[in-house]
C-alpha cells in the first residue's frame, strides 16, 4: 500500500495505452468507477479542512442543536435520577412484562453501535477503500451508542446501587456471579466490545491528532492534541508498527463485532419465553444490528455531508454504497423474519405459533406490522439508483429503519412477554412518561456527544483518505477500482 | 471509665398514657407487651400492670421469644361464630386460622375472618372517645351519655339500641340489663347483608325460625337455587369442606356427588357445578314446585304435610322450562337424580330468593327426607331476632317522627348499610343523643355526637351459641391497643349508672364468668369451675349434650299460599340480584386492604364492584367492560360500571353489596348498592323490571386477570367422570424431557405439593392466608391496574365454551418449585438457587432486581417490588407482620417459598425431639387455610406420604410439563359429574 506524507508526482494520465500500442483504449462505462474523492482536493486542503472544523467557531445552528440535544440528555438523566430515587415502578414494567423500554433501548443502542466496527473493521479487512472517509465518524457513532447502551443495564435493575455485583471480583462476602446466566455473558461481551471499540477508535485517531497538533493555532489545543497524539511523528518505523497494530486490532474487533450481539441475543434465545427461544437469534441479531447501524450512519452523513461541506470526501458514491448495504441487509432481515415465522409454524408449538401470530395480528399488531414495513418494505425503495443518492429518500428510509429496528426490539421484548404460557397471566404494557423521557435522554446524550465530536475532533481519518486523494490525483476522471488495490 | 448504667435513662420512668392525638407507637406497644407478657391468655382486660417496666430478669415461663403461641377464640360474622385459632408472637396476634378442635370448622375459617388481623391493626381505628368534634375522656363521655339517657327516661321517651345480630347469650344478658335500667329502650338487631326470607318461610311453614345446618357432606345430589353456598351464603367454610369431601375420588368408580346449580349470576357455586342452568331468579319458586310435582307424578314420591296434589297442578317442568328458557331435559335429569338420592339429597335456596321459593325448596327437601340427614335441625336454635329491611324502614320512620330521645349504635353502620340510608341520615339529625360504639370511623360515627371506641374482638371476651350443642368462647389475644373499652363493658357501666347500682359487675370478663358459673357450668362436674372455665377458654368451644328436637311438621296452608302466590307469575323485565360481596360482605371489611385487593374469584376484579350483565344484554344496551350504566329500580337509581359476565342469565343483572364506603382504605372505591335494596316487595335483594341504561361515562375496572380463555392450551383440564374412567385406563405417559442438568441429589427431604383441583372451588382463602403469613404488601388499585399485584398464590380462572354458559376451570397457581427451574440459571448474581430439600429459594439480599427470572418463569409466579411497597405499612399496620418472614425491600424479586419458615421450624422441632418429621406436620399457610383441603404438602422422598400418594394419582398432571421444568407440584384434574343420559347438555 502506498503511503506518503509528501505529495506524489503529477497525476498519471487517465487513459492507458495498451502494450500493443496504437489507439488509446477506453474502458466500458459500466466498468468505470466514480472516484472516492472529487473536486478540488489535495492532501493539504484535506488537513486544513479537518483542522478548520475543529478550530473555527462553529455556526449558530451547531449551538442551537447542542442546546436542544443536551437539554434532552439532561431531561433523560433527570428522569433516570427520579427513577432511581422513586423505584423502577415509575416506568411501565410489570409482571408479565418485566422488561420494557430500558432493555429495548439497550438492544437498540448496541445495534446502532455496530456500524462503526463493521465499517471500519470488516470493510477494512475486505479492502473496501470507500470506508476510509466514513470510518472515523462511524466509529464515533459506535462509541457514543455504546455509552448510551451501557447506561441501561446498570439503571434498569431494581437496585441500581448494586450493579457491581454483576462483576466477578473477590469480595469479603464470598459471593460469586452465576456464569450460567446470559446476563453475565452480556456484561463481559458489552464491556469488552466497548473497550476494544474505544481502543480501535483511538488508535485510528493518533496520526490525525498529530496532524492537528501541528496545524492548530491555539496553544491549549496544541498541547491537548500533542498529548493525545502520544508522541506521533509519522516516521516509517512508527508507520510500520502502526499498520500492524491496526490490522491486528481490526481482526480482534471483527470477532467481537460478531459476538457481542450474538451474546445479547442469547439473553433472549437461551430463555424459554415463546418468541425468544429461537436458534436463529444470534445471526439474526447481528444482521439486525448491522442494519440499524448502517441506517444510523446514513442518517448522520446525510446531515453532516452538506452541513460540514464534506462533499469532496464523502461523495454521492459513498452514500450510494451505504444505501446498497442497507438494502442488502434489509433483504437479509426479511429472510430472517420469514425464517423465524416459518420455524414457529413448523415447530407445531402452540405457544410459538400464537406469539408469532400475535406480533402481527394481536392487540398490538401495529408493532409487528410496522417493524416489517420499516425494515423490509420501505428500504426496497433503494433498488432505484436515483433514490440511493437522494437525501430526502435516504433520510426517510434510514429514519424508518432506525424506528423499525426499535420497534422490532419492542415487538420481541414486550409482545413476547405479555402473552406467554398461561393466559391467566397475560397482561398489557403501558410505558410511562419516564420511559419516554429516558429514551429521549439517550438520544440527547448520543447527539450531544456526536455534535461535540463533529466540531472538536478530526472527523475524517485523513491519513486514510490521503491515499484516496493520491489515487484521485493519479486518475482524476475515475478508473478501475482494482487498479491500485 | 464513665458510670455504668444498668438501664437506659428513662427506662424506669412510669409509662405515660398515650397522648390524645398520637397513635400507639411500636415502642409503647412492645413495652406494654413486655410488661404484661403473659396477659394474652387470661388477664387482658385487667387494669394496667405495674407502671414501671424493666427487661426480663426472670423470663415468664410461658413466653419464649421467637416461639409462637396459639389461642382459640371465636369471631362472629352475621349469624356465624367462626371458631378460630390465633397465632401470636410475643403477645402480638399475627395470623388467624380455623380452630382444629371446633367440630363445625375443623381448623378452617373464612377468608374474611383471616383478614381480621388487618382490622385489629387498622390505621382507621378510633383511639379515644369523642364528644362532638372534640376528644374526650371516658369519664366525660360516660357522664354525657348517662345524663342524656336519664333525661330520656325522665321524659318517658323511648331510646333505640341498634346492634348486629346478637348470638352471644352473655351479650343478650347485658342488653337485657340495659333494658331493665332504661325501660323505654328498644333493641333492634340489623344485619344488612342477611336475607330473612328463609326465616319467613320457616315461620310460615313450621312456625319456628330455626337455623338448620346444611350437611353438604352427606348430600349425593345437591340442587342450588340461586344459592352460593360455597361463597356468600351461610356457613360456606363448612359447606366447602363438606362439598370437597365428595369431590375427590381416587378412582373412577368412587362415589362423587352431583351438583345442579340453577342461578342467574355466575357464582362460585355455579362455577363448580356439574350442571349449571342459567335462569332468572323469579323462576326458582315455580321450578321448585314443578320439581316437587315431578317427583310425585313421575317418581312416586309422596307429598308431605298431607298436601293435596291439586295444589301443585299449576306447575309443570316443561312449562317452567319453556317460560324461563331452560333445557327441559336437564330439569328432568335433575328430578331423576333427586328421586334416586332420596335421603341423600339437598335443595338449597339462596337468601335473596323470596319466601315462596324457600317454602317450595323446603317442600322438596321434606319430600326427599332431607330433614334429619342433609338438613339438620336437631340442635338448631331459634334464629336470633333480626330486623328486616321493612322493619328498618319502620325504625327510620320512628326516628323521623321523633319517637326516640336517644339512638345508640353498637358496632353497626346503618348510615351506610340500609335501604334508605339517605332518609335515615337526614332524620337522624333530629335525635337529641346519638351515640356510636364503633371500632373505626364510619358513616355512622360521623353523624354521632358521642363516639366511643370499642375493643377489637381480638381484644375482647365473649361467648356465642349459634347451635344448641355448641358454646363458643372468645378471648382476647392482646390488651387494648388504644384507649378503648369492650362494648359490653360500656353498656354495663351505663346500666349500673342508670340504676345507681354501684356494686354491679362492670368488668365483662367477671360478668361472663359469673354467668357461665351460674348457667353453663354443669352441676356435679368433678372439675372446679376454674378448671372447667380454663379448659373451655383453652378449647375455644364447649360441646354440650342436648336432646335433639323432634322433626318438624309443616303447615300445608303455607305451601298452598306460596304456590298460589307464584302460580301465574311470569318473568318481568330485567331482574336485579343483589348479594353481599364475598370479600366486603355488607361493607364492614372495606378498610381491610387484603380483602380489597383480593381478586374476585370469578371476575378477578379488585378494589370495586360492578354490575354483571350477560353478553347478550350488554350488546343490546351497547356497553362493554367498564362503561357506566344507570340502574333504576323503583324510584332509586345508581350509576356504576358494567362487567360483561359470561354465564350471566340473559334478562338479569347482578351487583355486589359492600362497596362505595366513604373514606378509609377503600377510598370510596366501588359503588354503594344498598340504595337498591328494597324494604317492600317479596325479597329485599331481588328487584324486577329494573332499567339499565348507558350513563355515557366509563370507570375502568381494576382486574388481576384479563384473559379468561385457555386458547385451547392444555393447562387446566376438566374431565367428566366418564372421561376420567376412560383416561384412567390409559397408562400415564412419561412426559419428562431429557436434561443436561446433573440430577439433583436430594438431602433428607424433597418437599412437594399436590393440589386437587376437583376439591378446590377457587374461593381465595389461600391467598389471604398467604398474604398474612408472608407479609405480602397491598399495592393499591393503581398498581394492580399496572399489573403489579403481589400475591404469591393466585386462583386463575378460565372460561371455555359458550359465553352464555361457559365451563369454568379454576387453577391454583404458585411457585412450582421446579427441579429444573428456569429462573435459576438465568439469575446473574445467583440470587435464586436450589436447596438440597428441593426448594427453589429466593435470596432477597442478594437479588439486584434484573427480573430475568420472572421473564423466564413460564408460570409467571414471581413478583417484583417495583416500589417500596412496605414503607406505607407504618405504625400500627406493621405490627401485623410475621417476624419469621423477611419484609422485602424495594427492587427485589419475591415469590412463594412453600412457607420455608414453617418447614425449617418443623424440621427443627422434629430434630429437637429426636424423631423424623411426621407426614402432615408441616403445612404451608395456604394448605392450612384451604377449607376444601385441596392442598396437600409433604415430603416426596417418603413414598407413603400423602403428597407422594397423591402425586402418583391417575388424574395427576403437571402444568406445562412438556417444558421440562419438573415442577414439585402435582395437580389432579378437576372432575365434573354430569348426568350420563343427557350427556353434558346442561353445561355443553
Amino acid at each position: 500500500m502506498y503511503r506518503a506524507t509528501e505529495l506524489p508526482p503529477a497525476p498519471a494520465p487517465a487513459r492507458r495505452r495498451t502494450s500493443r500500442g496504437g489507439a488509446p483504449q477506453t474502458f466500458p462505462s459500466s466498468l468505470r468507477v466514480e472516484p472516492l474523492v472529487q473536486g478540488d482536493t489535495s492532501l493539504g486542503k484535506l488537513d486544513d479542512h479537518v483542522r478548520d472544523l475543529s478550530e473555527a467557531k462553529p455556526p449558530r445552528s451547531w449551538y442551537v442543536a447542542l442546546v436542544i440535544t443536551s437539554l434532552a440528555g439532561l431531561v433523560g438523566l433527570a428522569s433516570v435520577g427520579f427513577m432511581i430515587y422513586e423505584g423502577i415502578g415509575t416506568m411501565g414494567n410489570n409482571v408479565p412484562v418485566v422488561w420494557g423500554f430500558l432493555i429495548i433501548n439497550f438492544v437498540f443502542w448496541v445495534g446502532i453501535g455496530h456500524a462503526g466496527t463493521l465499517i471500519s473493521v470488516i470493510l477494512y479487512l475486505f479492502r473496501q477503500k470507500w470506508r476510509n472517509a466514513i470510518s472515523r465518524t462511524a466509529e464515533a457513532v459506535t462509541v457514543f451508542a455504546f455509552v448510551c447502551a451501557m447506561m441501561f443495564p446498570a439503571v434498569h435493575v431494581g437496585r441500581p446501587w448494586l450493579p457491581h455485583w454483576l462483576f466477578p471480583y473477590p469480595n469479603e462476602r464470598g459471593l460469586w456471579v452465576n456464569f450460567r446466566s446470559p446476563l453475565i455473558w452480556d456484561v463481559f461481551a458489552v464491556v469488552t466490545y466497548f473497550s476494544v471499540s474505544v481502543m480501535f477508535w483511538y488508535l485510528g485517531l493518533i496520526p490525525d491528532f498529530a496532524s492537528l497538533r501541528s496545524r492548530v493555532k491555539s496553544r491549549v489545543k496544541r498541547a491537548v492534541f500533542g498529548f493525545m497524539s502520544l508522541g506521533w511523528v509519522g516516521n516509517a518505523r512508527q508507520w510500520l508498527h502502526y499498520e500492524k497494530a491496526y490490522l491486528l486490532l481490526a481482526g480482534l474487533t471483527t470477532t467481537l463485532a460478531l459476538s457481542v450481539h450474538s451474546i445479547v441475543s442469547m439473553d433472549f434465545a437461551s430463555s424459554m419465553v415463546p418468541g425468544w427461544h429461537m436458534t436463529i437469534f444470534p445471526p439474526y441479531f447481528v444482521v439486525g444490528a448491522a442494519f440499524s447501524g448502517f441506517a444510523g450512519v446514513v442518517l448522520v452523513f446525510a446531515f453532516i455531508r452538506t452541513a460540514m461541506r464534506l462533499e469532496n470526501y464523502i461523495t454521492e458514491r459513498h452514500m450510494d454504497l451505504l444505501n446498497k448495504t442497507v438494502l442488502f441487509l434489509s433483504c437479509v432481515m426479511a429472510y430472517a423474519y420469514l425464517m423465524e415465522g416459518f420455524t414457529a409454524w413448523f415447530s407445531s408449538n402452540t405457544f410459538d405459533r400464537y406469539i408469532f401470530a400475535n406480533y402481527v395480528f394481536g392487540d398490538q399488531w401495529w408493532a409487528g406490522s410496522l417493524t416489517i414495513f420499516f425494515n423490509c418494505i420501505l428500504p426496497q425503495l433503494l433498488w432505484v439508483p436515483r433514490f440511493r443518492r437522494s437525501v430526502p429518500i435516504m433520510v426517510l428510509v434510514s429514519a424508518g429503519v432506525t424506528l423499525g429496528m426499535w420497534l422490532e426490539r419492542y415487538t420481541i421484548i414486550v409482545l413476547s412477554l405479555h402473552r406467554d404460557y398461561l393466559p391467566a397471566t397475560w397482561g398489557t404494557y403501558l410505558p410511562t412518561p419516564i420511559d419516554f423521557a429516558i429514551l429521549l435522554g439517550s438520544v440527547g446524550i448520543f447527539l450531544t456527544l456526536l455534535l461535540l465530536f463533529l466540531r472538536k475532533m478530526p472527523i475524517i481519518a485523513t491519513w486514510e483518505v490521503k491515499s484516496d486523494i493520491a489515487h484521485h490525483q493519479a486518475h482524476p476522471s475515475g478508473g478501475l477500482e482494482a487498479e491500485h488495490a | 471509665m464513665g458510670e455504668v448504667h444498668e438501664f437506659r435513662q428513662g427506662a424506669l420512668d412510669p409509662i405515660e398514657p398515650p397522648s390524645e392525638a398520637e397513635p400507639v407507637s411500636r415502642r409503647r406497644f412492645l413495652s406494654l407487651m413486655a410488661a404484661s407478657a403473659a396477659l394474652a391468655a387470661t388477664s387482658a382486660c385487667e387494669s394496667p400492670p405495674a407502671d414501671t417496666i424493666v427487661p426480663y430478669t426472670k423470663k415468664p415461663t410461658d413466653v419464649i421469644p421467637g416461639v409462637a403461641d396459639y389461642y382459640a377464640s371465636t369471631y362472629q360474622e352475621g349469624l356465624i361464630p367462626y371458631g378460630v385459632l390465633v397465632k401470636a408472637r410475643e403477645g402480638r396476634p399475627i395470623h388467624i386460622d380455623g380452630n382444629d378442635e371446633h367440630p363445625r370448622f375443623r381448623g378452617k375459617t373464612s377468608l374474611r375472618a383471616q383478614a381480621e388481623i388487618m382490622s385489629l391493626y387498622s390505621a382507621e381505628r378510633l383511639r379515644q372517645p369523642r364528644l362532638g368534634d372534640q376528644p374526650a375522656s371516658w369519664k366525660e363521655a360516660d357522664a354525657r351519655v348517662v345524663d342524656a339517657l336519664k333525661q330520656v327516661a325522665a321524659r318517658g321517651e323511648a331510646a333505640l339500641l341498634l346492634t348486629p345480630a346478637v348470638i352471644s347469650p352473655t351479650r343478650r344478658a347485658v342488653i337485657a340489663d340495659l333494658q331493665e335500667a332504661l325501660p323505654g329502650l328498644k333493641h333492634v338487631a340489623w344485619e344488612p347483608a342477611l336475607g330473612l326470607t328463609e326465616r319467613a318461610a320457616a315461620e310460615a311453614l313450621y312456625g319456628d325460625a330455626l337455623v338448620p345446618r346444611h350437611r353438604v357432606d352427606k348430600a349425593k345430589v345437591l340442587v342450588a337455587l340461586e344459592a352460593d353456598f360455597l361463597g356468600t351464603m351461610g356457613n360456606a367454610v363448612e359447606a366447602m369442606s363438606g362439598f370437597a369431601r365428595n369431590r375427590k375420588p381416587a378412582k373412577p368408580t368412587d362415589p362423587m356427588s352431583r351438583l345442579y346449580c340453577v342461578e342467574s349470576r355466575l357464582s362460585l357455586t355455579g362455577s363448580n357445578a356439574d350442571v349449571r342452568v342459567p335462569m332468572r331468579p323469579s323462576g326458582a319458586a315455580p321450578l321448585a314446585f314443578a320439581v316437587a310435582r315431578a317427583l310425585h307424578d313421575d317418581h312416586g314420591v309422596t307429598y308431605p304435610f298431607g298436601l293435596s296434589p291439586r295444589v301443585l297442578h299449576p306447575f309443570h317442568l316443561d312449562d317452567v322450562a319453556r317460560r324461563y328458557n331452560v333445557d327441559a331435559g336437564t330439569l328432568t335429569s335433575l328430578v331423576r337424580d333427586l328421586a334416586a338420592a332420596e335421603g341423600e339429597s339437598l335443595v338449597l335456596c339462596g337468601p335473596a330468593l323470596p319466601a315462596e321459593a324457600h317454602v317450595a325448596a323446603a317442600l322438596v327437601n321434606a319430600m326427599l327426607g332431607a330433614e334429619g340427614s342433609t338438613l339438620e335441625t336437631g340442635v338448631a336454635v331459634d334464629g336470633a331476632p333480626l330486623a328486616s329491611p321493612a322493619d328498618m324502614a319502620g325504625v327510620a320512620r320512628d326516628v323521623a317522627a321523633g319517637v326516640y330521645g336517644a339512638v345508640i349504635f353498637w358496632e353497626t353502620n346503618p348510615s351506610y348499610a340500609m335501604p334508605d340510608a339517605e332518609g335515615f341520615n337526614k332524620a337522624l339529625g333530629r335525635v337529641p343523643l346519638r351515640v356510636s360504639l364503633a371500632l373505626a370511623e364510619d358513616e355512622t360515627t360521623r353523624r354521632c355526637d358521642v363516639v366511643l371506641p370499642v375493643n377489637h374482638w381480638l381484644e375482647s371476651w365473649n361467648d356465642y351459641d349459634a347451635s344448641a350443642d355448641l358454646l363458643s368462647l372468645q378471648q382476647p389475644l392482646i390488651r387494648s391497643l388504644y384507649d378503648t373499652r369492650q362494648a359490653e363493658e360500656i353498656v354495663l357501666g351505663w346500666a349500673s349508672a342508670l340504676t345507681s347500682a354501684t356494686e354491679a359487675e362492670k368488668d365483662y370478663r367477671s360478668y361472663l364468668m359469673q354467668r357461665w358459673e351460674r348457667e353453663v357450668y354443669p352441676a356435679g362436674t368433678p372439675a372446679t369451675f376454674q378448671q372447667f372455665w380454663t379448659a373451655a377458654v383453652h378449647d375455644g368451644v364447649l360441646g354440650r349434650d342436648v336432646r335433639p328436637r323432634p322433626p318438624r311438621n309443616g303447615r300445608v296452608e303455607a305451601v298452598a299460599d306460596a304456590a298460589r302466590a307464584v302460580a301465574g307469575e311470569t318473568a318481568a323485565g330485567m331482574e336485579l340480584l343483589l348479594e353481599p360481596d364475598l370479600k366486603m360482605w355488607d361493607g364492614r371489611y372495606a378498610n381491610i386492604g387484603w380483602l380489597q385487593e383480593l381478586p374476585d374469584p370469578l371476575t378477578k376484579v379488585c378494589w370495586g364492584n360492578y354490575l354483571a350483565v350477560s353478553p347478550s344484554d350488554a350488546k343490546e344496551i351497547g356497553v362493554a367492560d367498564g362503561d357506566t350504566v344507570t340502574v333504576a329500580a323503583g324510584s332509586r337509581r345508581v350509576t356504576l360500571p358494567v362487567l360483561v359476565q359470561p354465564g350471566q342469565a340473559p334478562g338479569t343483572v347482578f351487583g355486589a353489596l359492600g362497596y362505595g364506603r366513604e373514606g378509609g382504605v377503600s377510598g370510596g372505591r366501588g359503588t354503594n348498592l344498598f340504595p337498591l335494596v328494597t324494604d317492600g316487595g317479596r325479597s329485599p335483594f331481588l328487584r324486577s323490571s329494573v332499567s339499565v341504561v348507558r350513563a355515557g361515562g366509563s370507570q375502568p375496572l381494576v382486574r388481576a386477570q384479563t384473559e379468561f380463555s385457555t386458547h385451547g392450551r392444555d393447562i387446566a383440564p376438566v374431565w367428566s367422570l366418564a372421561e376420567y374412567a376412560r383416561n384412567a385406563k390409559e397408562p400415564k405417559k412419561d412426559r419428562s424431557l431429557p436434561t443436561l442438568n446433573p440430577n439433583l441429589e436430594w438431602g433428607d427431604h424433597k418437599w412437594g405439593m399436590a393440589i386437587d383441583l376437583s376439591a378446590c372451588v377457587g374461593c381465595g382463602a389461600c391467598q389471604v392466608a398467604c398474604q398474612s403469613e408472608n407479609n405480602i404488601p397491598v399495592v393499591g388499585p393503581e398498581e394492580v391496574d399496572r399489573g403489579r399485584i403481589m400475591h404469591w398464590i393466585r386462583t386463575d380462572v378460565y372460561y371455555d365454551g359458550p359465553a352464555d354458559n361457559p365451563r369454568v376451570a379454576h387453577s391454583l397457581m404458585l411457585c412450582q418449585q421446579c427441579d429444573d427451574a428456569p429462573c435459576e440459571p438465568v439469575c446473574p448474581v445467583a440470587a435464586t438457587v436450589h436447596s438440597e430439600d428441593g426448594l427453589n429459594e429466593q435470596v432477597y439480599n442478594r437479588c439486584i432486581g434484573v427480573r430475568y427470572c420472572a421473564a423466564n418463569c413460564p408460570y409467571m409466579v414471581r413478583r417484583f417490588n417495583f416500589f417500596d411497597y412496605t414503607s406505607t405499612l407504618t405504625d400500627p399496620l406493621d405490627l401485623a407482620f410475621n417476624p419469621e418472614v423477611t419484609v422485602r425491600p424495594r427492587g427485589v424479586m419475591e415469590k412463594c417459598t412453600f412457607c420455608v419458615q414453617r418447614i425449617r421450624n418443623g424440621v427443627q422441632i422434629a430434630k429437637d425431639e429426636g424423631r423424623a418429621v411426621r407426614d402432615g406436620e408441616i403445612r404451608p399457610a395456604c394448605a392450612m387455610a384451604c377449607p376444601a383441603e385441596a392442598i396437600v404438602f409433604g415430603d416426596l422422598k417418603d413414598p407413603d406420604s400423602r403428597v407422594s400418594r397423591l402425586s402418583r394419582s391417575n388424574r395427576g398432571y403437571k402444568v406445562l410439563e412438556d417444558l421440562g421444568t419438573r415442577p414439585a407440584i402435582t395437580y389432579t384434574v378437576e372432575l365434573r359429574n354430569p348426568p350420563e343420559a343427557s350427556g353434558e347438555k346442561g353445561r355443553v
